[in-house]
């Protein structure tokens, strides 16, 4: 595979990729599992049934109140519990000054005459 | 004459005061983006969105939802749930596994747009090129179903709803001699259109009655055409059929000059400050709806119960007598999957593949989409992420539950609408349960500003996205790269205004079914972004070639679904929503799935074929940086092609 192996020493990674990758695992692991349970409920309860064995959860078709509103709802507590507990602040850092997105006073010359970038 | 009926004032005024407050939002982020530069000020906002700002504007909450959800739920009934349920774990999704990165990285190489990102993070300007094309594409599909929407709303404010909807002598339908002429050059066989002569001229008022008309004739061909066929027909001769409807061109016309107005004046910071006031004012709208929805329904139910001397009826729950009355009306597949077939015709609306198709689709349409991603790149810091995940999660929960409500309340008390004419069942129901009010006007004034705010958030944030694309990644970067600030400017500003212009000309003519194109414009951009963002912000082995083989492979296979589907007419148009715009799916499944796979294995395996990228390069964006001493870009820009 033609690849640039790294050196000896393992390669420092940068903490903000490190960190997000993690939290990214999770976050797909967490639509894994909600899909899984939506769809194989839903699946099993909301398709060809009579309409004789169908009740009612509050004003709610029985498979739509436990097939989706109620993961509907763990999902809204978990993204809480993600957002303020597993998920890391980090330092974003700055945009690169003398670009566009960051002009200064030598910035600015350089928009009106990017030859100088 | 439709135009005569009289405007409903308090609606119009409310949505007039709306437009204003509106076109203000504007001004005042044109007074915040003036400190800086042009581009990023105007493109970007100075990278400084809130947790609010960025939570409530930075996912996939378009007009077209907003208006084509509850019709859909108004047509097929509870199925229409489990279509949109994905939406549960759209806020974790959406921000929790590209955000951070993304705003690391977009800062790292000091990126305003999308194709900027492609193009630093790469070193490659024909990535960053191909990018921009892409977008372009996707987003001027999603404006076009934008527009539509806003011009429904006006105009329904300007013509009422009693004296517009149940006016039968209006009519909606013609059959003229030259409508037949384009029908013959529009692929019908010849011997359909003959079989059409016996109903020219007459006019009709409602799209069922029309339709079964047509369908009567044509079953009269000999050898008669199948199901499906007959059902490609009639939609065809309807579209050329349709009378010209003034209300909804004035409307149309209303809308865009306000939206372009202010989104001209304030750039990306008036569309997402007004997005943000707009989400706002829709969830206030939403709740309010709500509970006026359900307290029509209870009267009906009361007066239901006293009539009937029935105690059960009277103790029920409002929303089950409201579902129980909908299935009455209806049918008991309205209550179950694949959903209610309003033309019984046998369409099958959301098979289970489709579901699950469906909870792919809201998560990768969140995690490709160009103005969520924008969006993200503006945040001001992780702090401002995290809390939009929460701060998402429970208006979503608001907004998308409450709105199936008040659809199936509205199937209860709004009289049948024609299918293909459902798009309107949420303004139209807003003046209906506002109707009996003392200021009922001016309150159902304020609950459409709810869907006409969402349509004018998506297509202000649009117009900002496209308008970038062109001046900076295609004008600036490859035809005049010593343009001046104030030439860009100029140039912005009559891209924008020239969008508008073909925005309206696209519309005189409505597309139908506006969630179809929502769903293609959203998926197609999932299909060719979500891989190559992921490899992007993930992928230290990620290669040029690679990215532009997973972009390429995705988009690819997206379109040619829809060709093999949309053209060439392949699969059963009786799955899915009734529209001619419809891709193939294969084994049941939407394209949006096999376009991830095709994507994602394109992209890994032609990136590990080819060269890595340069060492300093990946070094920039993969490994820590000091925090005061960023690398700029000299001598990183070589890359093998």
């Amino acid at each position: 595979m033609p690849t640039d192996a790294p050196a000896a020493a393992p390669r420092r990674e940068d903490p903000v990729l490190k960190s997000a990758r993690r939290e990214a695992l999770i976050v797909f692991a967490t639509w894994i599992l909600a899909l899984a349970y939506t769809i194989g409920y839903c699946g099993r309860y909301g398709y060809g049934r009579k309409l004789e064995e169908l009740r009612y959860v509050y004003g709610f078709p029985d498979w739509i109140f436990w097939g989706i509103v109620v993961p509907w709802g763990v999902c809204v507590v978990f993204s809480w519990i993600f957002a303020s507990v597993l998920m890391t602040d980090e330092d974003l850092g700055e945009d690169p000054p003398g670009t566009e997105a960051n002009p200064t006073a030598l910035a600015d010359q350089q928009i009106q005459d990017p030859g100088a970038c | 004459m439709l135009i005569a009926a009289q405007p409903a004032w308090g609606t119009l005024t409310a949505l007039v005061l709306f437009i204003l407050a509106s076109m203000w939002i504007g001004v005042l982020a044109n007074r915040a983006t003036r400190e800086g530069s042009f581009m990023k000020g105007f493109f970007l906002g100075n990278r400084g969105l809130g947790s609010w700002a960025l939570a409530l504007t930075a996912t996939v909450q378009s007009g077209g939802t907003f208006m084509g959800y509850p019709s859909l739920v108004y047509t097929h009934g509870w199925a229409v749930v489990l279509w949109i349920a994905g939406y549960m774990v759209v806020p974790i999704t959406g921000f929790g596994i590209l955000g951070k990165r993304l705003a690391q990285i977009s800062r790292r190489c000091g990126a305003i747009t999308m194709p900027d990102l492609f193009r630093e993070r790469f070193a490659s300007p024909a990535l960053g090129l191909l990018a921009s094309l892409f977008i372009l594409f996707y987003m001027s599909f999603m404006m076009v179903a934008q527009f539509k929407a806003g011009a429904l709303v006006m105009k329904i404010a300007w013509v009422g709803s009693d004296s517009w909807s149940e006016d039968q002598n209006v009519g909606r339908y013609r059959i003229t001699e030259a409508g037949l002429t384009r029908l013959a050059g529009n692929s019908v066989p010849t011997n359909v259109v003959d079989a059409l002569s016996p109903l020219q001229d007459k006019v009709y008022a409602s799209e069922t009655q029309f339709a079964e008309e047509v369908r009567g004739e044509l079953s009269k061909l000999k050898p008669a055409p199948s199901k499906e066929q007959a059902a490609v027909w009639v939609h065809r001769i309807a579209v050329t059929s349709e009378l010209p409807d003034w209300p909804y061109i004035i409307g149309l016309l209303i809308f865009t000059v306000s939206v372009v107005g202010y989104t001209l004046i304030g750039g990306f910071l008036a569309a997402v400050w007004t997005d943000l006031f707009q989400s706002v004012m829709m969830w206030f709208g939403v709740v309010i709806f709500l509970v006026l929805a359900l307290h029509s329904v209870s009267l009906l139910q009361q007066k239901e119960a006293a009539a009937g001397n029935n105690p059960a009826v009277a103790q029920m729950n409002t929303l089950e007598f409201a579902s129980r009355r909908a299935i009455e009306k209806t049918s008991p597949d309205f209550a179950f999957g694949p959903g209610y077939d309003g033309r019984h015709e046998g369409r099958a609306f959301l098979p289970a593949s489709l579901a699950f198709s469906f909870f792919w689709i809201w998560v990768f349409a969140g995690l490709g989409s160009p103005a969520g991603i924008v969006r993200i790149m503006a945040c001001r810091s992780t702090v401002n992420i995290r809390r939009s995940i929460y701060l998402l999660g429970l208006y979503n929960a608001f907004i998308y539950i409450p709105l199936a409500l008040i659809s199936i309340c509205g199937r209860v008390l709004i009289a049948d609408l024609p299918v293909g004419k459902t798009d309107d069942v949420i303004p139209m129901l807003a003046m209906k349960v506002t109707s009996e009010l003392p200021v009922g006007g001016f309150v159902s004034g304020l609950i459409l500003a709810a869907p006409f705010g969402a349509v004018m958030a998506t297509v202000s944030c649009y117009l900002v996205v496209i308008a970038s694309g062109l001046v900076r990644d295609v004008y600036q970067r490859f035809i005049r790269p010593l343009a001046s600030s104030r030439e860009l400017e100029r140039l912005s500003y009559g891209v924008m205004t020239a969008i508008g212009v073909i925005a309206v000309v696209t519309n005189l003519h409505p597309v139908d079914y506006l969630q179809a194109i929502v769903v293609f414009s959203g998926t197609g951009a999932a299909a060719t972004f979500a891989v190559p963002m992921l490899m992007l912000v993930f992928w230290r082995r990620a290669t040029v070639p690679g990215m532009v083989a997973s972009l390429l492979c995705g988009a690819g296979t997206m379109l040619g679904a829809y060709y093999l589907g949309g053209v060439l007419g392949w699969g059963s148009p009786l799955v899915g929503e009734a529209t001619s715009f419809r891709p193939y799916f294969l084994l049941g499944l939407d394209p949006l799935l096999w376009s991830l796979a095709a994507s994602g294995l394109a992209g890994v395996g032609v990136s590990l074929l080819t060269r890595t990228c340069d060492e300093v390069l990946l070094s920039k964006y993969f490994d820590p940086q000091p925090a005061d001493a960023p690398v700029r870009d000299e001598g990183v820009a070589e890359i093998p092609a």
